[in-house]
């Protein structure tokens, strides 16, 4: 009798929608899953033997030492920036996330362009000093050329999750440890490093997704990993099969990450909750280390904002009435429309989760937060190829339905733009989740149970009480969220519709095609827009708390 | 008997033990119980479990002639016609006094809205500041808005959940007539939990002394603290500095 109560009682739109979206999540993984172990073809046999170590192998080196680099430089300017007091500190706060804007693919191809032989600097050397260099010098496209890139763009990630966490966390210990007597060099790694390293690790684990995740700078530099593997064996080979394959292995990989992620920050979490949040005051540096500091923070600057800012917008002066007459307001509307679509329905999915996991207890509650999260870890290339089988078996399933419609086609739903978005919503609804997560947390349950006693239905009162006390955060949520698909690469150039490019693929092919000028604008726009979001962002959130 | 809790047991998912094993009360109409017991007694679960905002693993509640919840079924709480005063108020803060108190009304028909919402503004006296929002005003006036919206749309039963502990000494001890005061005017059976004797003492009609869960003495406040003022040798729950007594 208990269960069936139980059963009534919990039975709800909210629990129902919560099982869907968290379905929509697992199915396409699940196809991947059970494909990973069915009947291998010889394309499988050759790929393993001849080539699997070397996509292995190049992938390894990128994750380590871009991991390894990320870590120094964004935990070092994380230490300095809250500890210390120098010349654009301020600045400093914010303008370090701004790298962040600038994909890594686009940061890619702008420093080829930089530094090839029509570049700026072999140009300059040429007309100026009579200098011809050796090439090998100057070649950017190579593993290490890689690297710096990917480090050089995602050490933001370490950066700001370390920051937030010395801000509020480490004051009382910090200030106990100068007290003592310790140095700085003795305070930063005898007690700075080892309270922060779990905000550390769990910075350089989103890093290392976004290693794995990114195709762009790796195709463009012609290095061999599990990302161009997929697409290779796929569109080149016309080998699906094989690249689910590869995905899978793709995706165990992750799932490892993931799990020595969780087994390295283990209990030790190294955050006490105490709810008066004192700021860490910074210390005045003087003469010779003040601009030692100032130096070293914007050499990193200019490498990775100012620098590649400067080129492009060299670059659009020369080539800009091409692009306003030609795609301009096509490309825009396309980057906007499916980036607008899929960041309602991450929001809507977001609010109907989180809202479904607080207010209630149990099994379900406390895995969907989970599941939403697993989108955001797998790399793009493998969520669209999971995606492409589900929908393909979907399609499959609904011939019948569409004959008798009258469709001609038989492939509707994987040849239509729905399929892109739905990928879009998997692979970024822990964006949009995270945001409203915390909103929902802030205002704890106490309003909902308030709203119930006076007879307000779960439904009424999120749309009378607690919609209207996260706004913020929902909107905080769609905002990310959008950015982050106006950027997305791999997902797009797979999943888009024949003849449908968005401002990130046009820039990157435009950039493969060597029409560098013309890459220049449409990429600018995408900086600009997230350049425009991470300022508001840090200045909302500054003033809130 | 208005109010009948039979049985009630319930445990926390995660939890070994259960927070509440077996409890039994019976309450007549318009009678003020409290219950007492120090933090981790239970006592804030068995309010919770009578408003409806936690399952119980067994036992019934019935409020009235009508069944709140047995092991075969639960009524949601929004169903229940039971009211509350939470612990921090939990006033919504983009609302009005009004609005707040208004709230609760949805269902009734505009004008006796209105009228409603004068009168228990009324009752608790704050009738001027019906414009205000929360945030602008103090901690008393705040829990006064909190009693009149949790009674505006007529209660079967009202719930206070450590009604006193954001308010200062003095506050409390003004606030405590104050609220004896108006719940018996509005004749509404009432439970609140507290860990403070001077409080139970004040307001209930009869005390229930909780436990781990069980209760272990129950009785009008005479009974359980005796007649005169000096009942600090027979105190059953911790024992608290009674300096103005």
């Amino acid at each position: 009798m208990k269960w069936l109560r139980t059963l009534k009682t919990y039975t709800n739109i909210w629990t129902i929608l919560s099982i869907v979206f968290a379905l929509f999540v697992i199915l396409p993984n699940i196809s991947i899953i059970v494909q990973l172990f069915s009947e291998p073809n010889d394309n499988w046999q050759h790929i393993q033997e001849y080539m699997l170590q070397n996509y292995i192998q190049n992938t390894l080196l990128l994750v380590v030492f871009v991991g390894g680099f990320t870590l120094i430089i964004g935990t070092s300017l994380a230490w300095l920036i809250s500890a210390y007091d120098f010349p654009m500190r301020r600045f400093f706060q914010w303008g370090m996330i701004l790298p962040l804007a600038i994909p890594p693919y686009i940061g890619a191809y702008t420093y080829h362009g930089i530094l090839n032989y029509t570049g700026v600097i072999q140009t300059t050397l040429r007309d100026q000093f009579d200098v011809t260099v050796n090439q090998d010098y100057f070649n950017i496209m190579n593993m290490p050329g890689a690297i710096f890139i990917l480090t050089i763009f995602l050490f933001p990630y370490v950066f700001t999750i370390t920051k937030a966490f010395l801000a509020r966390q480490s004051t009382a210990l910090v200030e106990n440890a100068r007290l003592l007597g310790s140095n700085a060099w003795r305070t930063f790694f005898r007690v700075v490093l080892p309270i922060s390293r779990a905000a550390m690790i769990a910075g350089v684990s989103l890093v290392i997704l976004e290693v794995l995740n990114d195709y762009g700078v790796v195709k463009y530099y012609g290095i061999q990993t599990f990302t161009t593997a997929i697409f290779q064996t796929w569109f080149g080979m016309g080998d699906l099969n094989s690249a689910i394959k590869l995905a899978g292995t793709l995706m165990l990989i992750v799932l490892a990450i993931l799990v020595v992620e969780r087994i390295m920050r283990g209990r030790r979490r190294y955050s006490f909750t105490t709810t008066k949040v004192k700021l860490l005051k910074p210390t005045r540096l003087e003469g010779k280390t003040k601009w030692l500091v100032f130096t070293y923070c914007m050499t990193i600057f200019s490498l990775g904002f100012i620098i590649p800012v400067i080129q492009l917008i060299y670059w659009a002066t020369m080539a800009y009435e091409q692009f306003f007459e030609q795609d301009f307001w096509s490309l825009i509307g396309n980057s906007v429309f499916v980036a607008f679509v899929a960041s309602i329905l991450i929001v809507v999915m977001a609010v109907v989760i989180s809202n479904f996991s607080r207010l209630n207890r149990g099994l379900l509650a406390k895995t969907f937060p989970k599941v939403t999260i697993l989108g955001y870890s797998i790399p793009g290339a493998v969520i669209a190829v999971g995606v492409v089988t589900l929908f393909t078996a979907i399609d499959r399933q609904l011939f019948g339905f569409y004959e008798w419609l009258g469709f001609e086609p038989t492939l509707v739903l994987s040849t239509s733009i729905v399929m892109l978005i739905f990928a879009y919503v998997i692979r970024y609804l822990a964006v949009g989740y995270n945001s409203i997560e915390s909103g929902f947390e802030r205002i704890g349950t106490n309003f909902t149970e308030a709203s119930r006693m006076l007879g307000m239905s779960v439904t009424k009162s999120f749309f009378k009480v607690d919609m209207k006390l996260i706004r913020g955060a929902i909107f905080g949520g769609f905002i990310l969220a959008f950015i982050d698909i106006m950027k997305e690469l791999p997902l797009t150039l797979i999943l888009r519709p024949f003849n449908f490019d968005t401002l990130a693929t046009k820039a990157f092919q435009y950039a493969t095609d060597e029409m560098i000028q013309r890459s220049a604008m449409p990429s600018l726009l995408i900086i600009l827009v997230s350049g425009i979001a991470i300022y508001v962002f840090h200045h909302v959130l500054e003033k809130e708390s | 008997m208005f109010v009948h809790i039979r049985n009630l047991a319930f445990k926390y998912p995660q939890a070994k033990d259960h927070t509440i094993n077996d409890f039994n009360l019976t309450i007549d109409q318009g009678e003020i119980i409290s219950i007492l017991g120090e933090s981790g007694s239970g006592k804030s679960t068995i309010l919770r479990l009578i408003a409806g905002l936690e399952m119980p693993t067994n036992g019934n509640i019935m409020v009235g002639d009508h069944c709140m919840c047995s092991n075969s079924q639960f009524t949601q709480p929004e169903k229940r016609g039971i009211g509350m005063v939470f612990q921090d108020y939990a006033l919504f803060p983009h609302m009005t006094v009004q609005d707040n108190v208004k709230f609760g009304l949805q269902k009734w028909p505009r004008k006796d809205k209105k009228e409603r919402i004068h009168e228990v503004l009324e009752l608790v006296g704050l009738e001027d500041y019906r414009k205000r929002y929360p945030f602008e005003l103090s901690g008393g006036q705040q829990q006064r808005v909190a009693l009149a919206r949790a009674l505006a749309p007529k209660p079967k039963l009202l719930l206070f959940d450590e009604p006193f502990s954001n308010l200062d000494a003095d506050l409390q001890i003004r606030i405590r007539e104050e609220l004896r005061r108006i719940i018996k005017a509005a004749g509404v059976t009432s439970i609140f939990v507290t860990h403070d004797q001077d409080d139970s003492q004040a307001l209930a009609d009869r005390i229930v002394v909780l436990r781990e869960g069980n209760i272990v003495e129950t009785g009008t406040p005479e009974d359980i603290f005796g007649t005169d003022c000096n009942f600090s040798d027979r105190m059953p729950v911790k024992p608290r500095v009674l300096s103005r007594v």
